[in-house]
């Protein structure tokens, strides 16, 4: 345990000043902007045709899980999305409102953020900052019936608390937390059990490689 | 007596400094007798294990490892590089856990074409952490009008533990395990000055994992 005691008199403009920038470290509320770039799936995309609907309120999203964080992710959750579903469907259109839809593909997915949450090491009693995005995938054949409403939880966390600030370590987070949405996406759309009843009554599984 | 005092504090500080180094020990485990080949024109990836819930193998110590490596002229593909290249089938949620789901991803003709892009022979996995074991003592440091100084003594343990696995992409089996285990004590003297005696555990658990990764691949 380390003691600092400080004695008033001698604190001079230039002590409290120093002070100030010291505390401003410790502050403990971060806005984030995500700007990053995500690699580009490896996948062979099967013969199934999709419009993506991202809505302005996703697109634009910016989070709040508490009074004192905000995340802005809808860039990067777009980027991210559109990069994923070429990975999975081999023709893809992307509009912002259903009433732009081509018509032709024969699925419409409409994603939304459903909820973010944040834990801080003070709050986990871990070394870790962690980012939970909770996603939901509207699911509909291009009549408008609807196949499935798909939950989709996405999870990242800082390798360590050490030497990042509150915001450099939730934009690291909620950057894994993408990631591992786009990881999700690609490993179980297809197996999503009405996913899969609908491929096969359109006989697209025995098409695909 | 001048000569007694300077031998006196030469001796006091071998015995503090020699206080501060780490205990290592290593564990190696290879399937077979034979010596692990690896070609010139072929190379290694090193990866960190980041399933766990209450911790994650930091990219630091994978980064130092793969430097130790690359410096026995093991040519080691950057973990990030790999990772983003073959995106998103070595993520914390789809990385194989075991050889069958390897075999699986690398059934995947578009897997295997990054794996053979890459020249890529041999996957070691590596899962850990260092973690402050114990700690003791007190220090306080004070400023005052006539100057500021730190007194007190305080000491931590620290624990290093590493586990590689080492996967052969071309034959899809295990060649071998290692662990490493490091541990030390470092202290803080507070004499007016704050002096640190700092013991580095996971430099030394780096330094003796990434020695022992070098003399388990024998370049040809």
């Amino acid at each position: 345990m380390i003691n600092i005691k400080l004695s008033k008199q001698t604190m001079g403009l230039p002590m409290v000043l120093l002070l100030i920038v010291a505390l401003s470290g410790c502050s403990s509320s971060a806005s984030v902007r995500l700007n990053s770039e995500f690699p580009t799936v490896l996948a062979v995309p099967k013969p199934v045709s999709a419009s993506i609907v991202f809505q302005e309120d996703f697109s634009t999203y910016i989070a709040q899980p508490n009074d004192k964080t905000v995340i802005d992710i809808g860039d990067a959750q777009v980027k991210l999305l559109k990069n994923v579903f070429a990975g999975l469907f081999d023709q893809v259109e992307y509009v912002t409102a259903k009433d732009q839809i081509n018509g032709i593909n024969s699925l419409v997915i409409t994603p939304s953020v459903r909820e973010v949450q944040v834990s801080t090491p003070s709050e986990n009693y871990l070394n870790v900052f962690e980012v939970w995005i909770k996603y939901s995938l509207e699911i509909e054949t291009a009549d408008g019936e609807t196949i499935d409403s798909w939950f989709m939880p996405a999870y990242g966390k800082t390798p360590d608390a050490f030497m990042y600030s509150k915001s450099e370590a939730i934009e690291e987070a909620s950057i894994i937390a993408l990631r591992d949405a786009g990881a999700k996406l690609m490993l179980d759309f297809y197996r999503i059990p009405a996913i899969y009843g609908w491929m096969m009554e359109q006989k697209i599984l025995e098409e695909s490689p | 007596m001048n000569r007694i005092f300077k031998l006196t504090a030469l001796g006091l500080m071998l015995l503090v400094l020699g206080g501060c180094s780490a205990t290592t020990t290593i564990d190696e485990y290879r399937s077979s007798t034979d010596l692990v080949e690896l070609k010139a024109n072929e190379q290694v990836v090193v990866l960190g294990r980041r399933d766990a819930g209450h911790y994650e193998t930091d990219g630091e110590f994978i980064r130092c490892v793969s430097k130790r490596m690359k410096g026995a002229d093991i040519g080691v593909v950057p973990e990030n590089q790999f990772i983003d290249a073959i995106y998103p089938w070595f993520e914390p949620r789809t990385a194989p856990k075991g050889l069958p789901r390897l075999k699986r991803l690398m059934a995947d003709p578009s897997v295997k074409g990054v794996v053979d892009q890459y020249a890529l022979r041999y996957l070691v996995w590596l899962d850990g952490s260092t973690e402050t074991l114990d700690q003791g003592g007190s220090i306080s440091c004070a400023i005052g009008p006539g100057g500021g100084g730190c007194f007190g003594f305080a000491q931590w343990d620290k624990l290093s533990v590493y586990e590689a696995i080492v996967w052969d992409l071309q034959n899809l089996q295990e060649m071998g395990r290692l662990r490493v285990d490091s541990e030390g004590t470092s202290y803080l003297i507070g004499a007016v000055a704050p002096i640190p005696l700092l013991t580095p555990v996971k430099n030394d658990a780096c330094t003796s994992m990434g020695n022992q990764l070098k003399s388990f691949f024998t370049a040809e």
